[in-house]
């Protein structure tokens, strides 16, 4: 994992070695594994205690979609809940921009959560009996807002996710997607500056969760709202993600940009997770170049300043193409004038390949 | 010591200790006569004020706005029946005495309800309390109230309320416990007061259960207020008990036509107003 570079003010969440353990004896559980290092199973069987997420640090930054990945039971729900403390953690802190939450008073905390944290959960838990405008302001309401202007907002925001003619129904009558669409616009009205997504669109069929996806990131940074998304689907984290957190029994094993984690997976496991993803648009130029000298050793006649040429950024996909239409077979990579490498056919295979799983270290096992 | 001169022991317990509240209980007793016997003259006074047709009307058209067109016109031509059997005095005291002894038992079953609903241990607490209430036969309710309030319509009120409480309890209980999980959370995490919370999002979702509550009382309101006829309760019961010892079948017949006009008059209407009342549904 790369260290944080950025301005302390640039990161508005920052979560620092979390703990949550589920169960009556979870204080005394806690206990156990700081001091005797206790396992998963220990904790189970001596405190029948669950743990929920061990040793989570994360930071997002401001402007950014951080997305945690993880399949059912990894402790992803668990921990995107105690960035808001809907969960209260057993150990670790959680600072949201600079604040600890663990020393808000109630009345900050409910602040902090109506004014800078927006959620919208996998359930919509739209309020039946309120119309999809009463809806979208429920926000506002509860922060004590008047009814023109809290109207006045929640249509603005019912407009972004293209609602505007519905303000007037029921969420009955809504489709799946367009409820989630309210549960967004709900988020957006109090105008956080961080919004949690929760499973937001699991329950949606492919086609809709596309659109949705590709709607929410623009707005998102339209908007230039930061956001922590979870979800099971690798693909999904993929295509909304800025960077990525992959968990597995409530550790988080890799956090990158989704080529970082593609090419360099921790271990097996995120490599098998990883092995189906089309790299073709993942990849780019400067991951699979070869360096300019190693080029010229093995084809020392090969003029490299009449090569096609092309940008460190390129992906994979444009890199073939190129190469099909060049009548050479290596293509210059170009960054400032220089060349900085050459992108040879070879190097386009290994690209879409990737490493192979014999080559990397076992799937961590120190929680299992 | 043989079993029955242990049962005459716990008999004569008894007897002794009703005897000592209502000799030292007196004020007390007469207090709580009074303001039940003002509360029902009020509301009766309230009922006989307005000619028949007038509530004939007024129930025809709230039975329309909440119903259907059908069930204003019958229920309007059932009460004028109730009248033009000679019974319109009693139907309206029977009629002021449910809705007295159902107000009350709301009054005091919704508040317990709301905070079984929040405390669990108060609910596991009263359960076994409830359960009893609701199998003894009710008109045993009626024996210490006679011997506390006397013969009147403010026993028949007590014996009332006693049954007509359960219902409220239990299921204004019941709706502030099934609150959905996801909507819990959704309130913490817009930043809710827990006053908000509870008017905002746990009031509405328990609305449907307490509106049956609020129906279950009313029904069980019903029946008890028919058996409180023994005790001088005034109204249809009494009508129908006076009948039934005169052997006059006739006239118990109408009484019985009379009630269940009115039992299946208010049960509609109030289905149909929690129906309204809790919004709309898909």
């Amino acid at each position: 994992m790369k260290t944080v570079t950025a301005d302390i003010n640039d990161v508005l969440i920052d979560c620092q070695s979390l703990w949550k353990v589920f169960g009556d004896k979870s204080a005394a559980a806690m206990k156990s594994i700081k001091e005797r290092g206790l396992g998963k199973k220990e904790v189970l069987k001596e405190y029948n205690c669950v743990v929920g997420v061990s040793e989570a640090s994360l930071q997002v930054r401001r402007g950014e979609i951080f997305c945690i990945m993880g399949l059912s039971g990894s402790g992803k729900s668990t921990l995107i809940r105690l960035l808001n403390k809907l969960i209260t953690p057993s150990a670790g802190k959680v600072l949201v921009k600079g604040r600890d939450l663990a020393a808000l008073s109630p009345v900050d905390l409910r602040q902090m959560r109506a004014r800078n944290i927006g959620m919208v959960f996998q359930s919509v838990a739209l309020l039946p009996h309120r119309t999809v405008l009463e809806n979208a302001a429920f926000g506002l309401e509860v922060q004590g807002i008047t009814k023109p202007e809290r109207n006045k907002t929640a249509v603005a925001a019912l407009e972004k996710v293209g609602l505007a003619d519905w303000v007037n129904r029921y969420p009955g009558e809504l489709s799946g997607g367009m409820q989630q669409r309210v549960g967004l616009a709900r988020a957006l009205a109090s105008d956080p500056e961080i919004i949690l997504m929760d499973e937001p669109f699991s329950a949606l069929d492919p086609l809709i969760r596309r659109q949705l996806q590709d709607e929410f990131r623009q707005l998102t940074k339209a908007l230039g709202k930061s956001a922590v998304f979870i979800t099971h689907d690798l693909d999904e984290a993929i295509r909304i993600g800025d960077r990525i957190a992959i968990m597995k029994d409530g550790v988080i094993i890799q956090t990158g940009t989704a080529e970082e984690i593609i090419l360099n997976p921790a271990d097996a496991y995120v490599a098998e997770f990883v092995a189906g993803i089309s790299r073709l648009h993942l990849i780019k130029a400067h991951s699979v170049m070869r360096s300019v000298a190693e080029f010229q050793q093995s084809a020392p006649n090969s003029d490299i300043a009449s090569l096609a040429r092309t940008t460190p950024d390129a992906d994979i996909d444009e890199l073939i193409t190129l190469t099909m239409q060049s009548e050479r077979d290596a293509i210059a990579v170009v960054d400032n004038g220089q060349i900085v490498g050459v992108v040879t056919p070879r190097s386009l295979l290994m690209g879409v390949k990737g490493p192979s799983a014999h080559d990397l270290p076992a799937a961590s096992t120190n929680w299992s | 010591m043989d079993s029955s001169g242990f049962i005459d022991l716990f008999d004569e317990w008894t007897d002794s200790a009703l005897e000592w509240v209502s000799d030292n209980g007196e004020f007390l007793f007469d207090s709580i006569r009074q303001v039940l016997e003002g509360l029902y003259a009020g509301i009766l006074w309230l009922l006989e004020l307005p000619p028949f047709y007038l509530i004939a009307l007024i129930v025809a058209l709230v039975g329309w706005r909440l119903v259907n067109v059908w069930f204003a016109l019958l229920s309007g031509v059932a009460l004028a029946l109730c009248f033009s059997m000679g019974l319109w005095p009693e139907t309206m005291s029977t009629l002021a005495l449910v809705l007295t002894a159902t107000t009350l038992a709301l009054v005091i079953g919704i508040p317990i309800g709301i905070m079984a609903g929040f405390f669990p241990a108060l609910d596991r607490f009263m359960e076994p309390g409830l359960d009893l209430i609701q199998t003894l036969p009710p008109y045993i309710y009626l024996l210490p109230a006679i011997a506390l309030l006397g013969y009147g319509p403010a026993t028949a009120l007590i014996a009332t309320v006693i049954v007509a409480v359960p219902p409220a309890i239990r299921l204004t209980s019941l709706g502030i416990r099934m609150t959905p999980k996801e909507f819990i959370e959704l309130g913490e995490a817009l930043g809710m007061t827990p006053a908000k919370m509870f008017f905002k999002i746990r009031l509405p979702f328990a609305l449907p259960s307490i509106m049956a509550g609020i129906n279950q009382s009313l029904m069980m309101a019903f029946g008890m207020v028919v058996i409180a006829g023994i005790v001088g309760s005034g109204g249809l019961g009494e009508t129908i008990y006076g009948a039934i010892r005169t052997l006059d079948i006739a006239t118990s017949i109408n009484g019985a036509i009379a009630i269940v006009v009115l039992t299946m008059v208010l049960d509609r209407i109030t289905q149909s107003a929690a129906r309204l009342g809790t919004g709309r549904k898909s």
